[in-house]
């Protein structure tokens, strides 16, 4: 019964993420294809000393880290404040749902319309309150990494919540009510029930967002399109495949993401396990 | 006592407070869609729309390409769905309850897959589907969004189906059932819930893909709608009320999923992470 799906995944998967590493050992520039050949390690040396290549890593690494760090924050706190909710349970996780559901595309146009220097929410509301003069260009140099972060935090918290409002879910009031009876307080409650009994979720949500925001494009792409120093990795493979129609180092690219995602989600998964076998 | 209605005070400000910060950014949307070009460039702008219209809604079905462009979104989404489903279910059966060899390289598969950057797929993908003559038409998104959705179902409905007990199947398999004829007459008919849920996963994935959808579509007419929307600003000068207007029309089928299915969605989520 595995068959059909094994096969369909070794037809459609297999050859696109093989063709990849082949591809990355090769010369293959689509606009001068009587240049292509075995390259060996070319590529691969080529990433170590391309200024933009490295830039781009570490805009993405900014990125993740920053994102993926409020959206944890934010996720919990409202993990917590919407446990055990009673009345308006529908109308208020159907609005918490909505922002992870739409298309990425649908936000970062939201978003947009939020930050435009022109027409803006922001401004306006900043400009009636007195805060600024002239409106802030929120997109531009020094700021559109920031706005993009917020766009991203506000479109991706949902999801962190969702996954430790499970979490929170699964633990059973027992051991609340034991804690309570030997004196805990609410802090020792938080900190020595809840915090360790929910930290396998809290990885779970770090792995999926970490994997997610390593390889973000679309919100980017409409955003800024990676101008203003907030291209990252995806983004820049994109040019170099697409435009630049180099296939040999965007294939090297690609697969030097995917080894930097695959050892990332290792290290995670590691830190997991870590975390879990004592609660078992 | 006091303390405790004061707690509740809080907990109830604090999440009008997080149902707020979710919101305020679709009321702005829609205030954008009903509002006139000359008070869109207001700054600042009105809180509300003044005089509220609806001729950006008009200008969006003006030529009918976008309704083309929802109906392929929906076609895609709605093909997606069904094939990955047909693929996992059997996939999930088999990993959930049958002895298979080697189930961890299964599983590292699977998950290769799901690790592997969708940027980097593209290009071979876009070479298969051209020597196929497959551009621009359905087959070109339905078949990546399966491959890319099946890790996921296949997760989801293995963690659903090795809840359910196993004296299901086990009186079909003792009345001389195969494992295939135990799995189609006796377990798929009672794991509506676990393959709803996964369906309205994997139904919102393909609705709101954009990479494969900008790449693999070549002319307006097959572009889904997350690529109609993006490139909206490419065909006229940024006409922000028309560009709100069909984003409030896309948002429609993602809201009604939300709102029939956020308990399901909401479910379908932990389940996978509680694996």
């Amino acid at each position: 019964m595995l068959a059909p799906s094994l096969v369909f995944v070794a037809l459609l998967g297999a050859f696109p993420v093989l063709s990849q590493f082949v591809l990355s050992f090769t010369h293959y520039n689509m606009k001068f294809a009587d240049e292509r050949g075995f390259a060996g390690l070319d590529n691969f040396a080529r990433l170590a000393t391309d200024a933009t290549f490295l830039q781009d890593f570490w805009q993405t690494v900014y990125f993740t880290v920053i994102s993926v760090g409020f959206e944890l924050a934010f996720g919990l706190a409202a993990a917590l404040a919407l446990n055990r909710i009673g009345r308006g349970r529908a109308t208020v996780s159907t609005s918490v749902v909505l922002p992870w559901a739409l298309p990425t595309v649908v936000a970062a146009t939201m978003w947009s319309l939020i930050l435009n220097d022109r027409m803006g929410l922001l401004n306006s509301v900043l400009v009636r309150l007195g805060a600024i003069d002239t409106p802030v260009v929120w997109l531009g140099p020094g700021l559109a990494m920031g706005s993009i972060i917020l766009a991203d935090v506000w479109k991706t918290t949902p999801f962190v919540a969702i996954i430790l409002l499970g979490g929170l879910k699964s633990i059973p009031d027992q051991y609340y009510e034991a804690a309570a009876l030997d004196g805990a307080g609410r802090w020792h409650l938080f900190r020595f029930v809840t915090m360790p009994l929910l930290r396998p979720f809290i990885a779970i949500a770090l792995l999926f967002r970490t994997m997610d925001a390593f390889r973000i494009f679309d919100i980017i792409w409409v955003l800024t399109g990676g101008a203003t120093k907030t291209e990252t990795l995806s983004i820049y493979i994109y040019r170099v495949l697409f435009r630049y129609s180099d296939l040999g180092y965007g294939s090297a690219m690609t697969v030097a993401l995917f080894l930097i995602v695959f050892l990332m989600s290792l290290g995670l998964l590691k830190i997991m396990k870590v975390t879990r076998e004592p609660l078992q | 006592m006091r303390r405790k209605r004061l707690d509740s005070i809080g907990l109830w400000i604090a999440r009008g407070a997080i149902a707020a910060a979710c919101l305020i950014p679709f009321y702005w949307l829609l205030n954008v869609s009903l509002s006139t070009p000359s008070a869109i460039y207001k700054m600042p702008a009105d809180y509300w729309p003044r005089p509220a219209v609806i001729d950006n809604f008009r200008a969006v079905f003006e030529t009918g390409q976008f309704l083309r462009n929802i109906l392929n979104s929906f076609v895609v989404a709605s093909l997606t769905t069904l094939l990955t489903l047909a693929l996992a279910s059997p996939a999930a059966y088999a990993l959930a309850r049958l002895r298979v060899r080697r189930k961890d390289l299964i599983m590292a598969v699977f998950l290769g897959v799901a690790i592997f950057p969708a940027i980097g797929m593209i290009g071979p993908l876009y070479v298969a589907m051209a020597r196929l003559s497959l551009i621009g038409r359905y087959p070109a998104l339905v078949l990546p969004y399966t491959l890319m959705s099946l890790p996921l179902a296949v997760w989801i409905l293995t963690h659903y189906f090795s809840t359910l007990p196993r004296s299901l199947e086990d009186a079909a398999l003792i009345d001389g059932c195969t494992p295939a004829q135990a799995f189609l007459r006796v377990i798929l008919p009672v794991s509506a819930p676990g393959l709803f849920t996964s369906a309205a996963l994997i139904f919102i994935f393909a609705w709101n893909e954009f990479l494969f959808a900008l790449i693999m579509t070549s002319t307006p007419e097959s572009r889904t709608v997350p690529v109609a929307l993006a490139l909206f600003a490419g065909l006229h000068e940024l006409p922000w009320g028309t560009i709100a207007a069909a984003t409030v029309v896309s948002i429609a089928p993602v809201l009604l999923l939300v709102a029939l299915f956020q308990r399901k969605i909401v479910e379908g989520l932990t389940a996978g992470a509680t694996r």
